[in-house]
């Protein structure tokens, strides 16, 4: 029996158009954004936020506490998941993978940042197995500290494994399969562990991890970073600590020097630099959400495509959950002869909607550059631009993965109870019913937060094709912003297909 | 207990292997339970019940422990969820390696009722992990149940093994490289004054 969600009532995906509406003409009609703004001096209300957060991370034991309970936990859901039940609604380690980690992550970026890589299992796991130290610095020659492959010295490799995770994900069913997640969770840590052994720092999060890199580029939207206090203070520092670390603490396991930080792509949030600044000048800010992505950034060819694929994928993964999905991938089993799991279908699909959104973007960034006349050619305005799908990837894959959370978080309590589903059977239709009927949050509550999210989306997108690309404004002119259209177009037609995809209902995961 | 007493208690006995489980056996939860594992003398490997759209299926694998180049067989039996009535419908029963590459589907057979259970016989040529299909329509939906079914015997090492396996290889690996390195090193400095 398959379940399904209700989708995003009518009224409130007509109100989301309304607004997306008056936010494509305030586009057209804005001037072009100042994009240089000097920095501000901590008001009171940073300092005390600053100073709660210093509380929980001037000391290594929270985090060193918090890292020991999440490995112990993914420990349990490897052991559920190699001898628990096969049934995945009963299973720990389908039930707290999928439909708790996978959909919460997400949405704790939102609040958090990239918080989540600081008690990531993965690396807590493959650091304590290799330095042999809880937390303190370890033996240099712990490990080989070869330089990570130059070729591959980009978020290339994390894409290729973010795709990767992706077709396992749902053209394979790994989420299915208890088994299987308890396999990948293996495979994770074993990567980890290798390329720690291996490689200086953390070559693993820089540049292979596809959930760290995901959490990362997410994060330059989230309204909380780890940034130095004080910019002066930095740039007087001639001893970097936070890059070359102490006697005591670990330096940035991916190369950062605190000082000359714009971005929070690559930011782990360990921490390290927090403990070895000498001046306490790094600390935990708040900051205004999705500053970094229209302002702060740099626009690199690789990080594009990141972005782009991720946006891709994001609605690929809606995609896949509409219940007409089934049908369009019979049809092209047929017409390929494909059989079995239809893998064929599902990865010429998947590379579709990769394709159709590159296809997209490209177009409208060549339209802006004709529009241009040549002033910014089309290669360095496509990395500029790219910034454009990082908050319409985030909207939709979190009003997505609310649905999930809301709905199908309901009645994960009993697996708590019985983590490897010992004489259990599978969910009758009677459970199935009840937990759909009983969310989390109430209909309508979910159905706002949907279509606030979509609204905050666009509103970004926008917000950041004005600072990123200001050729594109002409102050002088009526509609100063018309030579935006394109990319205006294309920020409109991905949001709008994204909330005909919430619109629909969609098939419950487990 | 005296000697006639004993006799008694033995013909109760024999009595109540004898009469009564001739009226339950054929019924146990309403399902034919004795003819599923009629023709074979060994438990099922597999047992599993579960419910999919309006019906409620039961799925079993015989022997025990299939091997390659055995014969072996699975039943099906199905009940309507809402009326109780056992499903009537040709069944095709189709496998494919359960593998994340499987290659196609090869159809088994396809079985009509017999004693409301559908047999379907298989001998594997090599020992694996296969998911075997089984597929019907009813009410004009079609139905699709997949059921693991393993051929000799289990992998001696699993993913754990492996990844413990991977990691110390890895560990051990490092710590000779470091070793060499710095005997290397100390031999440099003992023959440089």
């Amino acid at each position: 029996m398959i379940m399904q969600h209700p989708g995003l009532p009518d009224a409130w995906a007509l109100l989301v158009l309304l607004a997306m509406g008056v936010i494509t003409l305030w586009g057209l009609a804005r001037s072009p954004a100042q994009t240089a703004r000097a920095p501000k001096t901590p008001g009171p209300m940073q300092e005390l936020f600053s100073i709660l957060t210093r509380i929980g991370t001037a000391s290594p034991w929270p985090q060193l506490i918090a890292r020991a309970m999440v490995a112990a936990l993914f420990l349990l859901v490897i052991a559920a998941g190699l001898y628990g039940t096969p049934v995945p609604e009963r299973n720990l380690a389908t039930t707290l993978t999928w439909s708790l980690w996978w959909a919460g992550l997400i949405v704790s970026i939102f609040f958090l940042g990239s918080a989540w890589c600081g008690i990531c299992p993965w690396d807590s796991l493959a650091q304590w197995l290799v330095r042999r130290r809880l937390w303190r610095r370890g033996r240099a020659d712990r490990s080989l500290n070869l330089r990570f492959p130059a070729a591959l010295q980009s978020v290339w490799p994390a894409l290729a494994l973010f795709v990767g995770l992706t077709w396992l994900e749902l053209g394979v069913g790994i989420t299915r399969s208890p088994y299987a997640t308890a396999g990948v969770a293996l495979l994770m840590v074993v990567l980890a562990t290798g390329s720690l052994a291996l490689f200086e720092r953390k070559a693993f999060c820089r540049y292979l991890c596809p959930v760290g890199r995901t959490v990362g580029f997410y994060s330059q939207l989230a309204p909380v970073a780890l940034r130095p206090a004080r910019a002066e203070v930095c740039a007087e520092c001639q001893t970097l600590e936070c890059y070359h670390g102490t006697s005591e603490v670990e330096p940035c396991p991916t190369r950062l020097v605190m000082g000359r930080l714009t971005e929070n792509t690559y930011c782990t949030s360990c921490g390290s630099c927090v403990r070895s600044c000498p001046h306490h000048n790094v600390r935990w800010t708040a900051r205004l959400p999705g500053a970094e992505a229209w302002q702060q950034a740099r626009p690199h060819g690789d990080e594009g495509w990141f972005m782009l694929v991720l946006l891709a994928l994001t609605t690929f993964h809606g995609l896949t959950m509409m219940p007409f999905w089934e049908v369009w991938m019979a049809q092209l089993a047929r017409l390929l002869g494909d059989s079995g799991q239809l893998l064929r279908s599902f990865s010429l699909g998947m590379l579709g909607t990769i394709g159709i959104t590159v296809v997209l973007f490209a177009s409208a960034v060549w339209g802006s550059a004709r529009l241009l006349r040549g002033s910014l050619p089309y290669a360095r305005l496509f990395p500029r631009l790219a910034f454009t799908a990082l908050p319409l990837a985030f909207a939709y894959h979190l009003a997505h993965n609310l649905n999930h959370l809301v709905r199908e978080g309901a009645g994960l309590g009993a697996v708590w109870l019985n983590p490897f589903g010992r004489d259990t059977l599978p969910p009758g239709m009677e459970e199935l019913h009840l937990r759909h009927m009983n969310p989390l949050l109430s209909e309508s509550w979910l159905a706002a937060l949907q279509a606030g999210l979509m609204v905050f989306g666009f509103f970004l997108a926008v917000q950041v094709l004005r600072h990123r690309a200001p050729e594109l404004y002409r102050a002088t002119a009526v509609l100063p912003g018309w030579r935006a259209a394109p990319m205006l177009a294309f920020a409109a037609g991905v949001s709008g297909f994204d909330l005909w995809l919430l619109m629909q209902p969609m098939t419950m995961r487990l | 207990m005296n000697r006639r007493t004993g006799l008694v208690v033995c013909a109760f006995v024999l009595a109540l292997f004898v009469g009564a489980p001739s009226v339950l056996a054929h019924h146990v939860l309403g399902r034919p339970a004795y003819s599923l594992g009629a023709d074979s003398n060994t438990p099922p490997s597999l047992q599993v019940e579960t419910q999919i759209g309006s019906y409620l299926v039961t799925y079993m694998a015989f022997p025990a422990f299939p091997k390659p180049n055995e014969a072996g067989r699975v039943n099906l039996y199905a009940t309507h969820l809402d009326s109780g009535e056992v499903l009537r419908a040709a069944v095709t029963f189709v496998v494919r390696d359960d593998r994340w590459f499987a290659g196609k589907e090869e159809i088994l057979g396809v079985q009509q009722i017999d004693d409301n259970v559908y047999r379907q016989g298989f001998e594997f040529k090599q020992t694996g992990d296969y998911i075997v299909s089984a597929l019907f329509e009813a009410g004009g939906e079609p139905y699709r149940i997949d059921f693991p079914l393993r051929i000799g015997d289990p992998r001696p090492i699993g993913p754990l093994g492996l990844a413990v396996g991977a990691v110390v290889v890895v560990l051990v690996g490092v710590n000779v490289v470091q070793r060499k390195r710095r005997w290397r090193l100390q031999a440099e400095r003992k023959v440089s004054p």
